[in-house]
């Protein structure tokens, strides 16, 4: 250990044309092959967070250095070293997947087999089909493997699993494992908790433009715990959702 | 041709400037990560053109994607075909050869000069009646044109030609025939004229003048036709397809790759223009394949280079309304408005000779006047470049004009 933290981001701030402050003063580091999840509700300066990072969206206050590099003074050095998923992933129609993997390869000057990457993300049968033909699960994995192309050293994933149904959700859950083993660093953006907390090493809850709170799933229950905090419900062995799954079955319906 | 030359080398600078400030912002870019990420973290490759991989790379998917969008295909390549195809069809017979009734009432040289010119051209079939079998043959729809030449035309009077009238009459209920006899004829008449005041007392009227090639209306069409399909694949499909780029998101996902957004542009112009000459010469070869269109081998190199010119002015106003556009419900009527008047009153159809001289005047400044004008000349009457050189700069113009206004409105999202 002892290493500096892949991604530094310090007392981030975004304030748009219109006065609106989205992200008040954001500041949090996430060491290199972590998960990271940035959780809170809808409007709650997630994703204009994330995409300051990504050097989607200039920079109004503060900083963030990305494996060394200052975003707002080399963002192309930067794009180079990271994948980006977007919440809405649109592809170019007409295009049949290998043909976006290829042509994602030559955006990133790369030449990583096409066929490799559909393996990775389990679509290897769907190679010759148009993007606009996948579900949603398909879809949000192609997605993912776009990010894959330029073997980035970290992977932004903005709500992967938003609109999948529970199977396609924990097929997303299994990838995202399966990648952070790869020594990719993962920062993801989520509203549901269960997905974070199975996924995640470390959270930052936001609120209003603000991280109202930072630390691993557990420290985070227990902390709330400690204060003496007792469910409404009474705690069950199980939920619904497992209950779903387990009459569904775990395999994926896309 | 020194001219052409000239012309060769100027669009080839431009180009290469093109290239210089869209394309090499990407490579330096690349160039400058291989030293910063020296400090952090070694690079796995070092691939010197990165900016030629991504640029080749994406104009390879934007063929294929426009290949495959058949809309697209049929707008900007099958509605010229079925215009060429239809009208060509149409008029094919009409404009092959012209009925002329001559009632020659004069008895003088130059008469008789003045038939044997109108003898000359080879689409005319021509037959020596009287004044009452010429209108007779005019109302049966036996004659396109009716000629007479009066009594006093070649008459010497005090020593000068006597001022005379040649009478054309045609079928007013088969009007592109008999009208575009007539202008021959008045070409031939104008070409007497030319050598009688000029020299007035020698009555050789050897050289008439007249182009006696055998144009027909498909030669008028065609170039027409070529510019059209050129407009709409500069305005319609740049427009459409970009904005959709836009609005599905695909244009964000693009940004969130190292590639200079310029790059990005460069490619859907070299598509573009890698578009125009396929379908320039699929129009042409159509046309002459079919309908007998003519065009002189040494016409094709002037004919490609106004195609490309043309769509690189339709292309600026394409990038215009697509930057400018946050979806396709603003682009539509924009694209429109700018496109429809232009087809119609930019003489692609039909000659702009029939408007009004002030509407004439207007639409002479049309950038689509320009390249039709332009093509039309280089294809029928064998042209350069350079004695075009009114419309290539109109066009450049335009050009400018659109370029600015469109780097203007341009914004990404």
């Amino acid at each position: 250990m002892g290493t500096a933290a892949l991604l530094e981001v310090k007392d981030l701030r975004k304030t748009y044309a219109d006065g609106f402050e989205a992200v008040k003063g954001v500041s949090f580091s996430v060491q290199k092959g972590e998960v990271f999840g940035i959780l809170g509700p809808n409007g709650a300066g997630k994703t204009t967070t994330l995409e300051m990072i990504e050097t989607l969206r200039s920079i109004t206050g503060g900083s963030v250095m990305l494996d060394g590099l200052d975003v707002q003074r080399k963002p192309y050095e930067v794009k180079e070293r990271i994948g980006i998923q977007l919440q809405s992933s649109a592809f170019f129609p007409n295009l049949k997947l290998v043909e976006l993997l290829r042509l994602f390869n030559d955006l990133y000057a790369e030449s990583t087999d096409p066929m490799e990457l559909l393996r990775e993300v389990d679509l290897v049968d769907k190679a010759g089909a148009l993007a606009k033909e996948l579900s949603g699960g398909q879809r949000q994995r192609f997605s993912i493997a776009t990010t894959l192309v330029n073997k980035p050293v970290a992977v932004f994933l903005d709500e992967p699993t938003t609109g999948l149904d529970p199977q396609a959700r924990r097929n997303l859950w299994d990838l995202v494992k399966q990648i952070q083993k790869k020594g990719t660093t993962v920062i993801l953006t989520t509203h549901y908790m269960e997905e974070a907390q199975i996924l995640c090493d470390r959270v930052a809850i936001m609120d209003e433009g603000k991280i109202i709170a930072i630390d691993t799933p557990e420290k985070l229950i227990n902390q709330l715990l400690g204060r003496g905090f007792k469910p409404h419900t009474k705690v069950q062995a199980a939920t619904l959702e497992d209950v779903f799954i387990d009459l569904t079955g775990k395999e994926l319906r896309d | 041709m020194p001219h052409l030359t000239l012309i060769l080398f100027v669009s080839a600078a431009i180009i290469w400037i093109v290239i210089r400030k869209l394309v090499l912002p990407g490579l330096r870019s690349k160039s400058a990560s291989s030293t910063a990420s020296a400090s952090s973290k070694p690079r796995r490759r070092i691939i010197k053109n990165r900016g030629w991989v991504a640029l080749r790379g994406l104009t390879i998917a934007s063929l294929k994607m426009y290949f495959r969008n058949k809309t697209a295909l049929f707008f900007s390549l099958f509605f010229p075909i079925v215009f060429i195809v239809v009208f060509g069809s149409i008029f094919k017979n009409t404009s092959a050869s012209f009925k002329i009734d001559v009632t020659n009432e004069s008895k003088t040289v130059l008469s008789t000069q003045f038939r044997e010119s109108l003898g000359k051209v080879s689409s005319f079939k021509i037959s020596d009646v009287s004044a009452d079998k010429a209108a007779d043959d005019l109302n049966k729809d036996a004659a396109d044109l009716t000629v007479t030449i009066p009594a006093s035309f070649g008459e010497v009077q005090n020593g000068k030609l006597a001022e005379s009238k040649i009478v054309a009459h045609f079928n007013g209920a088969k009007p592109q025939n008999g009208a575009a006899a007539a202008q021959i004829v008045q070409q031939i008449a104008s070409g007497f004229n030319d050598s009688i005041t000029k020299t007035p007392k020698v009555v050789s009227v050897e050289s008439s003048g007249v182009s006696t090639k055998n144009l027909s209306y498909i030669d008028f069409l065609l170039p027409g036709m070529v510019g059209l399909s050129i407009m709409q694949l500069g305005i319609f499909s740049v427009a459409f397809g970009f904005v959709a780029l836009k609005t599905t998101g695909m244009l964000r996902r693009i940004q969130a790759t190292p590639i200079h957004p310029a790059s990005f542009l460069a490619a859907q112009g070299i598509t573009r223009l890698i578009m125009a000459v396929f379908q320039t010469i699929l129009l042409v070869t159509i046309g002459a394949a079919l309908f007998d269109f003519h065009m002189g081998s040494s016409s094709w190199v002037p004919f490609i280079i106004l195609a490309l010119l043309g769509s690189a002015v339709f292309m600026a106003v394409g990038f215009g309304i697509a930057g400018w556009a946050k979806n396709e419900d603003q682009a539509q009527p924009v694209a429109q408005l700018i496109q429809f008047p232009m087809m119609f009153l930019s003489g692609t159809f039909f000659p702009r000779d029939g408007f009004p001289h002030a509407l004439q005047v207007v639409t002479g400044y049309l950038p689509l006047t320009y390249l039709a004008d332009a093509l039309r000349h280089v294809a029928n009457d064998g042209a350069s470049l350079w004695a075009v050189r009114g419309d290539v700069l109109g066009l450049v113009v335009w050009g400018i004009i659109a370029g600015f206004i469109s780097v203007r409105l341009f914004h990404w999202e």
